[in-house]
């Protein structure tokens, strides 16, 4: 057993170094574009995770708090001349405090109807977005003033450095998950994830632990709104409310394997490939290929692999090493 | 003033009658199969465009095609319950919602990917044409969408009071294992169930192509309405989601006209959220899932 951990530790070490010079070792902006994408939309799959995959709480809305994020650090930013670095911090309070009605109404839901309520909190501030005209520029939405190469305003020219921050915000995010996975809280979690009251009726007090979680989930999401908006130097409710937003992060953790600390990341790396690869072979002008291919997946993991791709990942890695060298080149001729 | 509040409660019950085709399809899945269907809308979005074809290609009248459109789609309610949703019944919630969910995703972009998103519409002789009760102005299209909208309502309920069948799935909405017991067959009762929801889904497309246009969004327009009516209405009560919905098409044509054009949705959603917050248990019903 001592061995599987150092050669699981070996492996991350390898993993994070070659994530580390990525950006340098491709010069492409295109693709570290992509990366970018990666790194962010894992990391928001990761706080989404913790609500929906360990405690089962299916969250259709997770764009609420994405879009807080971005429009306060935006608001702070052009109203106030307020860095979005503080801006950030501050959007993660925001979603917390939003968090805390909408989880009141939202928790003493079940299931769809839990989802369904949470589809309409993230639509209900999206209009409310669209109709503040004079407050957040309404449905034009505005962009951002370009500051040309200043990190304290959270602005770049060199692409890369937005990879590392969203590189490091993802690091967060995996070490937050992997510290509640092993506390107290986190197999309290699961536990309301698994039967909330059978949870109940042990003495767990599953409302506090739902919306400890959901702080903690808000939160981050927030975080990624305002990395997402001064990135892509642009905001309107659209895109930040958007529903396609709260779809793509749930997918890429049932993709990848839902109550998982990598399952996220998995999810991400194989749905934004694909759409990276079908980008480049059929241009950016066939409107619904990405989706129709990523609803294609969905369909295919949960008739075959309810949970997620990720076991897959790890049966095959285990069968390889314990398989020993000869039979593992073996498996590897298989396929 | 009064003429403007009765003009809004007009519009908002036609299209009421819609959202409630499209509901009672959303209860009845949950209702007997316990699956909430999250493409529900997006088979109101094939009738459509199954109506505009007919009716571009061989001149048919949409309301005509009713004829194609509710069985067609009912034979794939069918097949949908058969291959697709009787696959994940035993895996919980979260498997069942985004089986659903995916199926919505991939029938809006294909369509997406085969026709664009532009808006296709069809002239019928009487979608221009209205009555004028008093001060209230009636459009045809949308009466006659009303009317056959509830006219399929009550065959329905009747057809769940009345028949063996209908009878056997309030059955198995009931209680499946008793049901079981009683020889009722649940994979026939689902199937029906299924094909009889999104039957009533394709008739909304068709009872809509004569004054609204087709576009592969359409559909989520209407599902978040029905999600909304049958939260109120109770999961899984056909008159529950029938009266919400007409309830709701009042209140979003009422804050269309009082707050602004682009507030109905809030309006509704705002109900929506307050009911969960006080009555999460719906406005017609003491049970809960």
């Amino acid at each position: 057993m001592p061995k599987l951990r150092t050669s699981a530790a070996l492996w991350l070490s390898v993993l994070a170094l070659i994530v580390l010079v990525l950006p340098l070792a491709v010069p492409s902006h295109f693709a570290i574009d992509i990366f970018i994408r990666v790194l962010l939309f894992a990391f928001i799959g990761v706080a989404w995770n913790l609500m929906g995959g360990y405690a089962k709480q299916l969250s259709l809305g997770h764009a609420a708090y994405f879009g807080l994020g971005a429009y306060t650090s935006t608001i702070l930013l052009i109203r106030f001349g307020v860095s979005p670095w503080i801006g950030m911090l501050a959007g993660g309070v925001v979603a917390m405090l939003a968090s805390l009605p909408i989880g009141a109404v939202c928790f003493r839901l079940r299931g769809p109807y839990f989802a369904i309520a949470t589809i309409a909190t993230a639509q209900v501030l999206m209009l409310l977005f669209l109709k503040f005209r004079d407050f957040a520029w309404g449905a034009e939405g505005t962009t951002m003033p370009n500051l040309g190469n200043s990190p304290l305003m959270m602005q770049f020219d060199a692409k890369a450095a937005y990879y590392y921050i969203a590189l490091v915000m993802l690091a967060i995010g995996l070490a937050i998950t992997y510290r509640i996975e092993r506390s107290r809280m986190g197999y309290y979690l699961v536990a309301v994830g698994e039967d909330e009251d059978a949870a109940e009726a042990i003495g767990v007090n599953a409302l506090r632990i739902k919306r400890n979680t959901y702080l903690i989930s808000a939160f981050l999401t927030a975080l990624a709104g305002t990395f997402y908006v001064q990135y892509i130097y642009f905001i309107d409710p659209n895109t930040v409310f958007g529903f396609n937003i709260s779809v793509e992060v749930a997918l890429v953790s049932i993709v990848g394997g839902i109550g998982t600390l990598w399952g996220p990341v998995v999810g991400t790396v194989l749905l934004e490939a694909t759409s990276a690869l079908l980008q480049s072979w059929l241009g950016s002008s066939h409107g619904g290929v990405q989706l129709t291919v990523y609803s294609l997946i969905l369909i295919a993991v949960i008739l075959w692999r309810p949970s997620g791709l990720l076991g897959v990942l790890t049966d095959a890695y285990a069968r390889v090493v314990h398989a020993g060298p000869v039979r593992a080149r073996e498996a590897s001729l298989d396929g | 003033m009064l003429a403007t509040v009765a003009q809004a409660v007009v519009n908002g019950l036609l299209i009421g009658g819609i959202y409630a085709l499209v509901s009672i399809g959303v209860t009845l899945i949950f209702g007997v199969v316990k699956v909430v269907n999250f493409a529900q809308g997006e088979f109101v979005m094939i009738g459509m465009y199954i109506s505009y074809f007919l009716a571009t290609r061989f001149g048919i009248d949409p309301l005509a095609s009713l004829v194609v459109t509710m069985p067609t789609l009912f034979v794939v309610g069918v097949l949908l319950q058969q291959f697709l949703i009787r696959r994940v019944l035993a895996l919980g919630d979260m498997p069942q919602i985004f089986l659903t969910f995916a199926l919505s995703l991939l029938l809006l972009n294909v369509m997406l990917l085969l026709f664009t998103a532009d808006y296709r519409t069809v002239q019928t002789p009487y979608t221009e044409t209205a009555i004028h009760l008093g001060a209230v102005y009636v459009p045809v299209a949308k009466l006659i969408a009303f009317v056959v909208a509830m006219l399929l309502s009550l065959a329905l309920w009747l057809f769940l009071r009345g028949t063996d069948l209908g009878k056997a799935m309030r059955a198995a909405a009931q209680n499946r294992d008793v049901a079981m017991l009683m020889g009722i067959n649940p994979d026939r009762v689902f199937c029906v169930a299924v094909g009889v929801a999104l039957a009533l889904a394709g008739a909304a497309g068709s009872l809509l192509m004569p004054f609204y246009p087709a576009y592969p969004m359409v559909g989520q327009v209407f599902v978040l309405m029905a999600f909304v009516a049958v939260v109120l209405g109770t999961l899984g009560n056909v008159t529950g989601a029938l009266i919400a919905s007409l309830m709701m098409g009042v209140a979003e044509s009422l804050g269309i006209q009082f707050v602004g054009a682009d507030s109905g949705l809030i309006v509704v959603f705002l109900m929506l959220l307050l009911t969960l917050a006080f009555r999460p248990s719906g406005l017609f019903g003491g049970w809960t899932r």
